[in-house]
């Protein structure tokens, strides 16, 4: 809500400004032209976890949610809606409901498809099957898994994930990467096998620099399953917010948050950075409404608008 | 760059327009897009959001029928229901020993003992027909083997966790309790604990990393991740007993009394 109050309070200010430069000198702005805010919807799911089904109607607190065809439902008609929407998975495709135990996770890549997701990161129990059975599956996906801090190197999974991708919608440029959990004590050794972990803070902040200067992006966002928060120093989306600088949202998995709404945590620039999660098991669809308009990147230069 | 479109002949003109474009995109670069606004929905997925895709349903509907045709396989048969029970159910028991066997055989030698959370075993198994689905129902989280090399010390100190704690459910070995404390314990294949020799246990990754306050595990002389989902090591263990075509006559062996 700080966070909403804030860049409520930044756009008023960039108004302002908006405002001064119109009656000082009305023939720039004239000649700029008045430009149509573009939007953009960002849709998103984490921990789905095999979920392909609805929760069987046995009196349990999540029974009858969830389902991938009713997903693809709702996905269609914002899609009909809106013109330029992405949608992302957080990770931990897999595991969680007999689908998994018989078609490692074939089905799920397969329905993933045909939603028409644009990328996804990698989770935990997207390493059950084993390491050859992530080649496999993720082989018949046709999105890419973006994940910038493991080293896949002495792997047969070597090449076969991106660190980040660029979209282009209306001419807004949005960079995404992945960043994965550390492995080790989590996932089994002979799953993970020779997955070098990075360090996600190090490996993030050099990914949002690269996509926010090198690659001009204007809106930087990244797929983690690094955790929404924990009680000890260990690294989540919160740790990562705190420590950042260029990320814009985070949009995050692994701890099967339920939020409410997304959260905020001021980056290293003190800027809010938007945190978001939306429980598991495909409960929910996460849904970004974004505008953008031509012009200075007011939330990445606070300074850059204000007006005394 | 839509707009040069409606000079496609004047040369002069377009050469210049082209410069004056190239100075544009350049500091449109420099610019880019500012966000102005932003909100964010959860959308709830439920039979109210939505109906179900047809064609998603219909891409889904051979692999739930071959789900339900394997859930429903028969992988046993038992003359009687297979129930849990403190100190000891003949539940408690066959699936210690389906974990010894199946963890030893995955492991490659054989293995000390077994232990299960009694909290984790969720159902009984029923009399006659024994299938996937039932085995699901007794064992449905995804927990995986870990083998934990132990020292006797700390083998003892684990088995009065449990047996003061939620209940102590073995494989391998014989042990008497006295006051919910561990009084003899011996094992199947022979060995007596020693405090400084060591032993392996066949455990869930759940308990291996500190579930139901087993921390003082960490301290185990060695620990290793199987992928190898404790379930699984059930129903292999249920499917080679169907295959004797014997049916489970489900009993205790008092592997576990009170004096």
């Amino acid at each position: 809500m700080d966070a909403l109050a804030s860049n409520r309070r930044q756009f008023l200010k960039l108004l302002g400004t908006a405002a001064v430069v119109g009656s000082v000198a009305p023939d720039v702005l004239a000649s700029t032209g008045y430009r149509k805010p573009t939007s953009l919807t960002i849709l998103h799911t984490n921990d789905v976890h095999s979920r392909l089904d609805p929760f069987p109607m046995d009196g349990s607190r999540n029974a009858g949610k969830g389902g991938v065809a009713r997903r693809a439902t709702l996905i269609q008609k914002i899609r009909q809606e809106q013109s330029n929407v992405l949608l992302f998975d957080a990770g931990d495709i897999f595991q969680g409901t007999p689908y998994f135990n018989l078609y490692k996770g074939e089905p799920e890549i397969l329905a993933m498809n045909k939603l028409g997701y644009d990328a996804g990161t990698i989770g935990n129990h997207d390493f059950d099957g084993g390491i050859d059975n992530m080649v496999t599956q993720f082989g018949k996906a046709s999105f890419p898994l973006l994940i910038a801090n493991y080293d896949f190197k002495n792997t047969v999974m070597d090449g076969k994930t991106m660190p980040f991708k660029l979209f282009d919608k209306d001419g807004i440029r949005i960079g995404v990467f992945g960043l994965g959990i550390q492995p080790a004590g989590l996932i089994p050794k002979d799953a993970y096998k020779e997955t070098k972990y990075l360090d996600p803070v190090e490996i993030g902040n050099d990914m949002a620099a690269q996509l926010r200067n090198d690659k001009k992006c204007d809106y930087v966002i990244c797929l983690s399953h690094l955790g929404f928060k924990y009680n000890d120093a260990t690294v989540s989306d919160n740790v990562l917010a705190g420590k950042s600088r260029n990320i814009d949202l985070i949009i995050g998995g692994h701890t099967h948050t339920f939020l409410d709404a997304p959260v905020a945590v001021n980056n290293m620039d003190g800027q809010p950075v938007w945190i978001n999660q939306v429980g598991f098991a495909g409960i929910n669809l996460g849904r970004i409404d974004l505008t953008f308009e031509r012009g200075k990147a007011v939330s990445n230069s606070g300074t850059a608008v204000e007006v005394k | 760059m839509q707009d040069t479109q409606e000079f496609p002949n004047l040369q002069m003109p377009m050469k210049k327009y082209v410069l004056i474009l190239t100075l544009a995109i350049l500091s449109a670069c420099k610019s880019g897009y500012h966000l102005t606004n932003r909100t964010a929905n959860r959308i709830g997925v439920d039979s109210l959001a939505a109906v179900s895709d047809p064609s998603l349903n219909s891409f889904l509907q051979p692999y739930r029928q071959k789900l339900d045709q394997t859930m429903n396989a028969v992988l046993a048969t038992s003359t009687a229901p297979i129930e849990k029970k403190l100190p000891e159910g003949p539940l408690n028991d066959l699936l210690t020993d389906a974990l010894l066997q199946q963890a030893s055989q995955r492991y490659g030698k054989p293995i000390d003992c077994s232990h299960l959370n009694y909290g984790g075993i969720r159902d009984n198994l029923p009399k006659g027909s024994i299938t996937t689905g039932s085995v699901f129902g007794v064992m449905p989280f995804d927990n995986q083997l870990v083998v934990l090399t132990l020292t006797g010390d700390m083998l003892r100190q684990f088995l009065n966790h449990f047996a003061d704690g939620h209940g102590l459910v073995m494989g391998g070995v014989k042990i008497t309790l006295h006051d919910k404390q561990v009084q003899s314990v011996t094992f199947t294949n022979g060995r007596t604990l020693q405090p400084n020799e060591t032993y392996t246990v066949a455990l869930s990754d759940y308990i291996a990393n500190g579930g139901d306050n087993t921390d003082f595990l960490k301290k185990a002389v060695k620990r290793e991740d199987i992928n190898y989902l404790i379930r699984d090591a059930l129903i292999d263990y249920v499917r080679q007993r169907g295959k004797t075509g014997q049916p489970i006559t489900p009993t205790t062996d008092g592997r576990i009394s009170i004096e």
